[in-house]
């Protein structure tokens, strides 16, 4: 028999697979499974969803074969299974059932894609289709030197803005992983903001999703990897499936199919949770528009660098608001050339628009009204955080952890959508503000 | 009792599907085969596809003794897939003309792949590999019986056309 853990990557749900059972009178069954999980060196799992023939054939004749296909060599491998149990609680139900809620709710069919339990089969033999002919295919494996690298080059961070600026840049160096971003919770926790991003044509910074929806907002909340190896396979099967049920008339029990942020072509999703002190910090997300580019190698490495990440994530602020801070310099009386900009705040949401086009909302847009309000009064240009964190009137929750990452997503949504205001970090817990034009301030209920 | 198959059917069965092969032995033990180059008979009653002769070999000895067969035919650009549930009636050498239907189907199938994201050349290198896998292929033929709708979803599994005499 073929060790299961040398065809790993048949298990990674790149290609389908197939299951013939029979029933007790001998009539054969076949059906198309999107993956096959590998859940040991003798064991795999299939999910159950509904209650199909299949599922009436083990019952009744427990034997099984399944057909499975490697995506490096395009070789077909054999399984002869023998059907034991069905778990319905569990750490592996757990991870299977994670990922097909992230998956259904992404599609908006939580209520249609439920999983009842994974059906665990012994495998009894693995046996190339023809031995003769199969080729050598070298399992992914975790690469520990780049984790190495990886851990030093974020350890050297000595501020959150540097850190997830730092990490997305040492993931594409380090591991090829070209397209990634970084989210991180808002202050309700109900939502996580983007706080960096690296590999897309927008950045993205500031853009929002629910926690507890879509697959990121579950991996979230379930502070679970999620990892998809054929996301357009995927889409066109959920939309197969919303189809079946409208024609059901269960077209009530539908939600909205939500776009996932991102690569428009993403192929290869890997969302993993960001946890530190047993606190949910942020989601690490890494996408690729080649099928199957993430492995279980690459979420099992994944894992490390989010762990480190998070630590660093959660440590860092705490460190900021601990040190002492110099005092703010006062800026210079200057009138400056071109058109005035208008600046309007709403009270009601803390909603920014610069010249009619919004810039963020929420704590960090309270932030740059009071900057703003402070340039326009006195000219001020150097702020430290200390000031702002003891600024009563921002009334921030939870506020050591948040004012750091509110700084960065404003400074960062500035540079993405405004040519004329800048914030620069100038040593630890001071910034700049550097504005080009004269500014208007409006406020509004 | 029989059933035929509709245009629409052939239409779906003979273009870029997946096809696969059930069998089971007398242990009731399955066997799985992938299968090429599906044709419809003339008569709309019987099903004829070709299997490798050396690597399908356990599903060539069960259809020869018990003659229980199940063939799903899945579209990867839409996950419409049906199931035909029948009996074999005979293997026999391939012609030129069905080893013509077997290269057309591999070309569409390699097309309907690529169409969801998957590279031509890793689907390619599967089609060759089979190839090279099985260099000699055996046409099985079958009759039938039922009919199933496997699109996954609620309504999978309901007969598309039954015969009153199949169970």
């Amino acid at each position: 028999m073929i060790p299961l853990a040398s065809i790993e990557s048949c298990f990674e749900g790149m290609f389908p697979s197939v299951v013939c059972t029979c029933s007790r009178t001998g009539i054969p069954n076949v059906t198309y499974l999107s993956i096959v999980h590998r859940l040991d060196d003798h064991h795999v799992g299939l999910s159950y969803q509904f209650f199909n023939k299949t599922r009436t054939n083990i019952l009744e004749n427990p034997l099984a074969q399944a057909i499975v296909i490697s995506p490096e060599t395009a070789d077909q491998y054999r399984l002869d299974l023998r059907y034991e149990r069905t778990e319905s609680t569990g750490a592996v139900f757990q991870k299977m059932k994670t990922r097909l809620d992230a998956v259904a709710s992404q599609s908006g069919m939580s209520h249609v894609f439920v999983l009842r339990g994974v059906d665990v089969y012994r495998v009894l033999d693995c046996r190339a289709l023809n031995p003769e002919l199969v080729a050598e295919s070298i399992p992914k494996t975790e690469d520990l030197k780049g984790l190495e690298a990886f851990t030093e080059t974020i350890a050297a961070c000595r501020d959150l803005d540097t850190l997830v600026g730092t990490a997305l840049e040492a993931l594409s160096r380090t591991f090829g992983y070209d397209n990634s971003f970084i989210m991180v919770p808002d202050e309700s926790a109900k939502s996580l903001y983007t706080l960096a991003s690296r590999g897309f044509a927008l950045s993205g910074v500031g853009s929002e999703v629910p926690i507890g929806t879509g697959m990121i907002g579950v991996a979230a909340e379930r502070r679970t990897a999620v990892r998809t190896a054929n996301a357009v396979r995927d889409a066109i099967f959920a939309r197969a499936v919303r189809a079946a049920v409208v024609r059901e008339g269960g077209e009530g029990t539908l939600e909205t199919e939500i776009a996932l942020p991102g690569l428009s072509n993403a192929q290869s999703v890997l969302i993993v949770p960001l946890v530190a002190l047993d606190r949910l910090v942020g989601v690490l997300c890494l996408q690729s528009a080649v099928a199957g580019h993430f492995r279980a190698a690459d979420e099992r490495v994944a894992q490390i660098i989010a762990r480190h990440l998070a630590v660093a994530m959660a440590i860092l602020p705490l460190r900021a608001a601990a040190e002492p801070e110099p005092a703010a310099a006062q800026g210079g009386e200057l009138t400056l050339p071109g058109t005035r900009a208008i600046i309007k705040y709403y009270r009601s949401d803390h909603s920014i628009f610069i010249d009619g086009a919004y810039l963020i909302r929420g704590v960090a847009g309270h932030i740059f009204w009071k900057l703003v309000q402070a340039y326009a009064g006195s000219r001020r240009t150097d702020f430290t955080n200390k000031e702002i964190r003891l600024d009563t009137s921002l009334r921030m929750p939870d506020i050591k952890d948040n004012l750091e990452t509110r700084l960065i997503l404003l400074r960062r949504r500035l540079l993405d959508r405004c040519d004329f205001i800048t914030i620069t970090q100038i040593g630890r817990g001071r910034f700049h503000l550097d504005v080009d034009r004269e500014l208007t301030l409006e406020e509004h209920s | 009792m029989t059933v035929s198959i509709d245009d629409v059917l052939k239409a779906f069965i003979e273009g870029g599907v997946s096809v696969s092969v059930g069998t089971c032995d007398s242990d009731l033990a399955p066997a799985l085969a992938r299968a090429w180059g599906p044709r419809v008979g003339g008569d709309r009653r019987s099903l004829s596809l070709c299997i490798s002769a050396v690597a399908s070999g356990k599903t060539l000895h069960n259809l020869r003794d018990n003659g229980r067969v199940a063939v799903t035919f899945s579209l990867p650009t839409s996950y419409k897939t049906a199931q035909i549930k029948g009996y074999w009636i005979e293997t026999t050498e391939t012609t030129a003309e069905d080893l013509a239907a077997v290269e057309r189907h591999r070309e569409t199938f390699i097309t309907a792949t690529e169409a969801i994201g998957v590279s031509r050349d890793v689907v390619q290198l599967y089609v060759q590999r089979e190839l090279l896998s099985s260099p000699v292929l055996a046409k099985i033929v079958i009759v039938p019986e039922q009919i199933f709708d496997q699109t996954p979803g609620p309504g999978a599994g309901s007969p598309l056309i039954t015969s009153p005499a199949a169970s």
